[in-house]
């Protein structure tokens, strides 16, 4: 496959609306089916995306070091940071749920913010060579980045569940606000990110290209 | 045929009338760009409408009882998102609040007035500023994620106390069940045509 046999809208001075898919002209500000705004330059939203990506960076690193939890028992008070709380899931045996905790909450995010930024840097370089494999990369990265979220759904289940006074009880921790608030920017990263750019330099490239 | 863009890679492509249960894929980075199913309109009125009675039913009763050393707490579905307290964590609670039932809620009733509105032929231009509301919060429906965390924290206080599933909890898996089997008829090319103002002149 050649990239020659393929004409894409942007050589047309056309761009779909990304909302309702109707096919605009760039010279357009708004779409005329849905009145979405129809930025002509696809580079715009890289900024945006460093920009998030910048301070989810930042706020990765008290959504670490702060406890997510504290839990009381019979008086006595210990915190939990978010590795402590999966070493501790693991020395107790439930190795699945450990590792679905690891995975969604220090893997993920990490391995997000890592794989936008790699993709905006090739792309604003147009080093990019694996087309198809980057655009999957990509969308792996907006397709997980939400499942982030379950950490925050257990502590406050825990919470709401363990309100025994001093024998038994749990409390939310600080991490809890910069953690959701890190998988909130990194998803919208992803958002901004136009995967149109991935391709761009294939489009640009006069010679014929084959894919993968 | 109509001619489109990849929204995902810009490649042109011209979509032909598809029948039940084919796609149109870009041939370029097999973005799936559009999926026909019959009836989709139906299927999509009768999911929101038993989703938004599942939410109902989930929000009337217990949601989870937990025991431990001979004391009993339950609890239901709105006290397990607002458990971490109204000061501090606001922020946190809010958003849960959010992700979980209002944003679902939005997007069963947006579809169900698109659906309604094309049928009767009434309303469209109100039916294509809810559409464009409804695919910009797709992305924030977390109920299903919360599913997932009540299954962690099963696992992590199991050894600590006895925690049993009320009535609440059929129905909220019941919830993610009917808005996961909406998500597959939500395409967005097959809804924005029925909303079309080419279709509003005919």
């Amino acid at each position: 496959m050649e990239s020659r046999n393929y004409i894409t809208a942007c050589s047309k001075d056309l761009k779909a609306c990304s909302t309702c898919l109707h096919l605009c002209k760039t010279k357009q500000f708004h779409c005329h089916i849905c009145g979405s705004k129809i930025d002509s330059n696809n580079r715009h939203g890289i900024q945006t995306t460093i920009a998030l990506l910048i301070t989810a960076l930042v706020l990765y690193i008290p959504s670490n070091l702060y406890p997510i939890m504290y839990t009381t028992y019979l008086g006595e008070t210990s915190s939990n940071t978010i590795l402590g709380g999966v070493i501790t899931l693991w020395e107790h045996g439930s190795y699945p749920i450990a590792v679905v905790i690891f995975v969604a909450s220090v893997l993920v995010p990490v391995v997000k913010i890592i794989a936008l930024g790699w993709l905006s840097y090739s792309v604003h370089t147009k080093r990019i060579l694996y087309f198809k494999n980057n655009h999957r990369m990509f969308r792996l990265t907006e397709f997980i980045g939400r499942w982030s979220m379950v950490d925050i759904f257990v502590v406050a289940i825990l919470v709401a569940l363990i309100q025994m006074g001093n024998v038994m009880r749990i409390m939310p921790g600080e991490a809890s606000i910069a953690f959701a608030a890190m998988v909130v920017t990194t998803m919208l990263a992803a958002h901004y990110f136009d995967p149109r750019l991935i391709w761009e330099k294939l489009d640009q490239s006069e010679e014929p290209r084959v894919y993968e | 045929m109509k001619q489109l863009a990849c929204n995902e890679c810009d490649l042109l492509i011209k979509i032909p009338e598809l029948v039940h249960g084919y796609k149109a894929i870009c041939p370029r980075c097999d973005f799936v760009i559009t999926r026909f199913r019959e009836r989709f309109r139906t299927k999509l009125l009768a999911l929101s409408f038993s989703s938004l009675v599942f939410l109902a039913l989930t929000l009337m009763f217990p949601f989870l009882i937990f025991t431990a050393q001979g004391r009993e707490r339950t609890v239901y579905f709105l006290q397990s998102l607002k458990g971490m307290g109204e000061d501090t964590y606001f922020i946190v609670v809010l958003f849960m609040i959010i992700t979980t039932i209002v944003v679902p809620v939005a997007l069963m009733v947006g579809i169900s007035f698109v659906v309604v509105s094309s049928r009767l032929s009434i309303g469209l231009p109100t039916s294509r500023r809810i559409l464009k509301l409804i695919f910009q919060l797709q992305a924030w429906n977390m109920a299903e994620i919360f599913l997932l965390g009540i299954l962690v924290s099963m696992v992590k206080i199991a050894s600590l106390a006895s925690v049993e599933f009320g009535w609440s909890f059929v129905a909220f898996v019941l919830y993610i069940a009917t808005m996961a089997a909406m998500r597959i008829y939500m395409d967005k090319y097959q809804l924005w045509r029925i909303v079309s103002p080419t279709r509003e002149a005919r």
